[in-house]
């Protein structure tokens, strides 16, 4: 999967859990931008979990800030 | 362990234990009865009362014997009896066999909330370290997964040499010698650090007595009516509340414990990331007893779909209790209402009301009645008085009814006398259930414990003998049900280049029902774009929160003291008249 597929699956993800339409977020924008706060937060990364069958400790969450950090996360939990 | 005897509901026949020590030894020893948790990493673990008792003995040894350095005027040595012992445990039955491994040797637990390892911030480990020193913890429990965090405190020259166990380590092999000391209703049961802030914590000091007075209470014959104890032995009481806030602590452990109720507990981040996981288990496990804040009732409302209510059953819940933050009648009406196909009853929705500084509850909805909503008129009641009102816009306050057996409650003017019928007052509640104040601090104990009253600093009036929480005088912001100090927020915020220290606010608004964050800053039109972004980026890395709005407002538009330090209060009531200056 290339980052273009998965910023997809984070926009379609994020809309869902935020109720709002995220399909032109970028990388570089903030999370709490979005108006996601550590509760949704949860519920993204759940949701992502799902979607690439991946699995991310709450402890990794811990510092990341933007939507860039967020997929970094999920690429690096992909190829374990 | 002695059988029970007299299950009858009869409050005349019932022998409650009067410390948790005692009740841990009452306990009985059948198999089926006990807890039962999902760890983090999605295992369950299965303790029955016996189990939990016999690991808790175990614990208390090592605690009891461990040698600790001199710190805060207490010599070196072991711990003595009421020497208090942070717990900063993820990991729930960690924190459960912990505390009361401490319990046992006649110590002091004290839950901190647990934040999270790596690359944590410097304000969790201050915050982390200021409860330290206030509870003058000598002795930190933590789980392998947040020692890095923990670990931290040994960079900091007030807490270099505090003792750092890790659970999963500290407690393995033969117990050592030990003799519990025998511990009694008056001496401290554990100390909660959920009320002041971070420079300014605040230990609500809980007695054995006080645990037993309102658990009691609550979960007694004019309460719940809940656990073996009380004749209901079916009772399962289901749980994703966090352990370190008393609705979680003393509402799904503590208390059951006393009552003989076994529990499922799940963490609250796995509710989080799948939020109807908590029906799923209430319908597995067939939970009669259920409790959370107003926003996981909205939260499971959005999320439920029609495919998802086939596999739930709900017709096992008798309590689905809503606390720790403003209710909101039209969640709980919604909630309701989506989850009749599953069988969910709409008497069983509980509205109650407390805080720590009465352990847990102060008054409850009258059970098994339909909820009271009151619908009054705005502007009179922001004037003091709470008149019905049908017309659009009328606010809705949802009655969370009566105070416990033994216990008052009294709504004051700002003198401290009492005021009439739908009048809006401070709060006051008194009795058994209400602590002495707070840990070594005389000062802050004196302004909220005022001759065995509690003076709550929340707003209510009674109406047709219920009562309705409407307001608060105190500085504190409620969001998810968690407790957020405006000096916390500020003090984070003033750290931002362009902010200046004492010229930031922040205060919380209700919009629609629902409690929100607002935080008002002065700054510089042309820097104004880049301040929202760095406040709610850093108001998100030190809280998880994310302020409904951020005003940067010209300089001096914010109103200031006489020294010159912005006002919470009158910058609050500018922003709600919209009278507060804002730079787009």
């Amino acid at each position: 999967m290339n980052r273009g597929e998965l910023i997809k699956i984070f926009q379609r993800m994020a809309s869902e859990v935020a109720e709002k339409d995220f399909s032109h977020v970028t990388e570089d924008v903030g999370i709490a931008q979005l108006g996601i706060d550590s509760l949704g937060m949860l519920e993204l990364i759940a949701a992502m979990e799902r979607e690439l069958g991946i699995s991310v400790p709450d402890e990794q969450l811990v510092g990341i800030q933007t939507v860039r950090q967020l997929l970094d996360l999920v690429e690096r939990r992909m190829t374990k | 362990m002695r059988p029970l005897c007299g299950l009858r509901a009869d409050p005349m026949a019932i022998s409650y234990p009067t410390t948790l020590v005692e009740a841990l030894d009452r306990l009985p020893a059948a198999e089926e009865r006990g807890f039962r948790f999902f760890t983090l990493d999605r295992e369950e673990k299965y303790f029955p009362f016996h189990a939990l008792r016999s690991e808790a003995h175990r614990r208390a040894a090592f605690l009891g014997t461990l040698e600790v350095p001199a710190m805060y005027g207490r010599p070196a040595g072991r711990l003595a009896h009421g020497d208090t012992v942070a717990l900063v445990l993820p990991e729930n039955h960690e924190f459960v066999l912990s505390f009361l491994g401490a319990s046992v040797a006649g110590l002091v637990p004290v839950p901190v909330y647990p934040g999270a390892s790596f690359k944590v911030t410097a304000h969790y480990v201050e915050a982390l370290a200021h409860i330290l020193g206030a509870a003058k913890s000598r002795v930190v429990v933590c789980n392998a997964r947040n020692l890095e965090t923990v670990k931290q405190l040994k960079e900091r020259p007030e807490t270099k040499d505090v003792v750092i166990l890790v659970a999963e380590e500290a407690f393995l092999g033969d117990a050592p010698p030990f003799t519990p000391p025998v511990v009694t209703p008056d001496d401290l049961c554990f100390l909660q650090f959920t009320s002041g802030s971070t420079n300014q914590p605040k230990g609500v000091m809980i007695r054995h007595r006080n645990l037993v007075a309102n658990t009691t209470a609550f979960l007694g014959p004019e309460g719940l009516n809940a656990g073996a104890l009380h004749g209901r032995p079916d009772d399962v009481g289901v749980s994703w509340l966090p352990l370190f806030h008393d609705m979680g602590l003393i509402g799904f452990v503590l208390g059951t414990l006393i009552m003989d109720l076994p529990v499922v507990l799940f963490p609250t981040t796995t509710f989080a990331r799948s939020p109807l996981l908590w029906l799923e288990l209430i319908t597995r496990h067939k939970g009669t007893i259920t409790y959370a804040p107003n926003f996981a009732y909205q939260l499971v409302a959005k999320r439920v779909k029609d495919k998802d209510l086939g596999a739930l059953d709900l017709s096992t819940l008798r309590v689905a209790g809503c606390g720790a933050e403003p209710i909101r009648a039209r969640t709980l009406v919604e909630f309701a209402e989506k989850l009749a196909p599953a069988k969910f009853a709409p008497t069983a929705l509980l509205p109650s009301y407390g805080m720590a500084e009465s352990c847990l509850a102060i008054t409850f909805h009258r059970r098994g009645t339909p909820m009271r909503v009151d619908r009054v008129d705005p502007a009179a009641l922001r004037e003091g008085r709470a008149v019905p009102s049908e017309a659009e816009g009328a606010l809705e306050l949802v009655g969370c009814g009566v105070p416990f057996p033994g216990h008052e409650l009294a709504i004051v003017d700002e003198a401290g006398a009492p005021v009439g019928e739908r009048v809006v007052g401070q709060i006051l509640s008194r009795g058994p259930s209400v602590n002495d104040g707070y840990y070594e601090n005389p000062g802050a104990s004196a302004e909220s414990f005022r001759d065995g009253w509690l003076w709550s600093g929340d707003l209510g009036y009674v109406a047709d003998g219920d009562i309705f929480i409407c307001g608060r005088a105190k500085d504190l912001i409620i969001i998810h049900g968690a407790n957020h100090y405006p000096s916390d927020i500020e003090w984070v915020v003033g750290d931002i280049e362009g902010v200046r220290r004492g010229n930031v606010v922040a205060f919380s608004v209700m919009k629609d029902g629902v409690e929100q964050l607002v935080i008002a800053a002065e700054g510089n039109s042309g820097d104004a774009v880049r301040l929202r972004a760095e406040i709610t980026r850093v108001v998100q890395d030190a809280f998880g929160l994310v302020a409904a709005h951020v005003a940067i407002c010209p300089v001096g538009a914010l109103p200031k003291t006489s020294s010159g330090k912005a006002q919470r209060k009158k910058s609050k009531a500018m922003w709600e008249s919209k009278e507060l200056e804002e730079h787009p």
